[in-house]
């Protein structure tokens, strides 16, 4: 009764949307701030003419979803990077539970993705850049999944007092919104950026610089023709990073969106209707939240699949140009 | 601007540089070693498979030549077995007909002896049948000698030795 007393106070039912997007997108302030980090930022945008009140400034402080970027990559490269050294070193060569997760995955994507699309003979080259995807993507999934950082403002909401907290506490900072680094198209669209070059210069590899780009429309067509296809093709090699960016960013923005509306009805109840209300309804909303968790841990592998195995297609697509 | 679709320039920038360390690292110590640590265990499955269907050719093949071998052995052994029975009844039917000739040769070689210790018993007998009439003939002389009956019954003795004679 006590939270929903104080629940009650501070919510309004049309808070709910502004709550939810709070929720998924970055922090507006930067979580740590580094002096160094901030006369690089203002060098950075100088050298590009981009003044520090457009929207497009450089700004390289630690936000909450670059500290999220460096905790997702310190645990993927710590968890297969022990795994891995310790499969490989021991003589018994029995992976270990973890390691036959990883195992299936790495075999089935060289299997029936690497193989399959790049080619038996090129897939080496390219099998790192694939898996690195899979698995960062994958960990940044789940881990968004895991609420780490609510806990911390369930610290900040009961253990301390929100005022003496203050707006700028990290815990704070750290507390509100959501916590999937692969919600936040910047990151997407920066792995489709590798995506994008690596499909290039596989490309340019193979082919040398000029047949590559040769290669962008097929040959042999009548002339009036490539004033069509090649706008075309040009125009679809963009697309494709773009819809890589916007498809894991929005199945991941969505799904927590999702997941917050439906815990939300509990206190908008209470807002509107009173506690009572806020306690019938907990059930409905904890059970559609628990199922659409599990769904979205589904949708978490299958999106970091499909941003893996999209990437081998560009590559292969590249690599074996026959229209 | 929606805050979902703000450009963060800062946080793109971050992430380049996140992804592409964390490619890097993991390149270097995670997946180069591993895939190949897995070609290398694909290659020993292969082979040690490889091997093992060798083997069993080479066992069934060796299975084939000890079968072989073996029936070989038993005929030979049956083939042995014959032919010393053979000799062996042979040699058995030798040694019975030599026997037989031997000891038909005893047979004859006594018979011959006993033919000829026959008849010089038989002489020896007339001989001593001589004497003995003569030593009688002599001792009837000395009683009476002009008896006729003491003629005749020389006589008559005389006779019956020949004829004694003339039988044997």
């Amino acid at each position: 009764m006590f939270i929903a007393e104080k629940v009650g106070k501070e919510w309004t039912m049309d808070q709910a949307p502004q709550y939810a997007i709070d929720h998924v997108a970055n922090s507006k302030k930067n979580i740590f701030e580094f002096d160094f980090l901030n006369s690089l930022s203002a060098k950075i945008s100088n050298f590009f003419g981009i003044s520090s009140e457009s929207l497009f400034y450089i700004d390289l402080g630690i936000s909450k979803h670059v500290f999220l970027l460096f905790f997702v990559s310190f645990i993927v490269v710590s968890t297969i990077v022990t795994l891995i050294q310790g499969y490989i070193s021991h003589k018994k060569n029995i992976p270990n539970k973890f390691m036959s997760i990883i195992e299936m995955f790495v075999i089935y994507l060289r299997d029936d993705v690497l193989k399959n699309f790049i080619g038996v003979k090129e897939y080496r080259s390219w099998a790192p850049l694939v898996y690195t995807i899979f698995f960062f993507v994958l960990f940044g999934n789940v881990l968004g999944l895991i609420p780490i950082f609510d806990l911390t403002g369930l610290i900040g909401k009961i253990g301390y007092n929100a005022e003496m907290l203050g707006k700028d506490n990290i815990l704070y900072l750290l507390s509100k919104g959501g916590h999937t680094v692969t919600a936040n198209v910047n990151v997407t669209f920066a792995i489709a950026t590798i995506t994008f070059v690596a499909f290039i210069a596989a490309g340019i590899q193979k082919y040398g610089f000029v047949q590559h780009w040769k290669n962008l429309a097929p040959s042999g067509l009548p002339w009036p023709l490539y004033f069509v296809v090649v706008p075309i093709e040009f125009m679809g090699l963009f697309i494709r990073p773009l819809a890589l960016t916007l498809r894991l960013a929005g199945n991941m923005m969505g799904g927590h969106i999702a997941l917050i509306i439906f815990i939300t009805f509990i206190f908008s109840a209470t807002a509107e209707l009173g506690g009572l209300a806020g306690f019938g309804i907990a059930p409905f909303s904890i059970s559609l939240a628990l199922g659409l968790t599990m769904l979205e841990l589904l949708v978490a592998v299958i999106q970091a699949y499909v941003f893996a195995l999209l990437t081998a297609v560009f590559i292969g697509m590249a690599i074996h140009v026959d229209h | 601007m929606n805050p979902l679709l703000t450009p963060e320039l800062g946080t793109y920038v971050w992430s380049l540089v996140i992804f592409m360390t964390v490619l890097f690292v993991l390149r270097k110590y995670a997946w180069n070693p591993l895939l190949d640590f897995l070609e290398e265990r694909e290659k020993d499955i292969a082979e040690s498979l490889k091997m093992a269907e060798s083997a069993k050719t080479d066992l069934e093949q060796i299975k084939d030549e000890s079968e072989k071998i073996l029936n070989e052995a038993k005929k030979e052994g049956k083939a042995i077995v014959g032919d010393s029975k053979l000799r062996a009844e042979e040699s058995a039917a030798k040694i019975l007909n030599d026997a037989k000739a031997k000891s038909n040769e005893f047979l004859d070689d006594a018979k011959s002896k006993i033919e000829i210790e026959k008849k010089r018993a038989i002489k020896e007998i007339k001989e001593e049948v001589v004497d003995l009439s003569l030593e009688l003939a002599t001792k009837v002389l000395q009683r009476n000698v002009k008896d006729d009956d003491n003629n005749k019954f020389i006589k008559s003795s005389l006779e019956a030795v020949k004829v004694d004679e003339a039988k044997s």
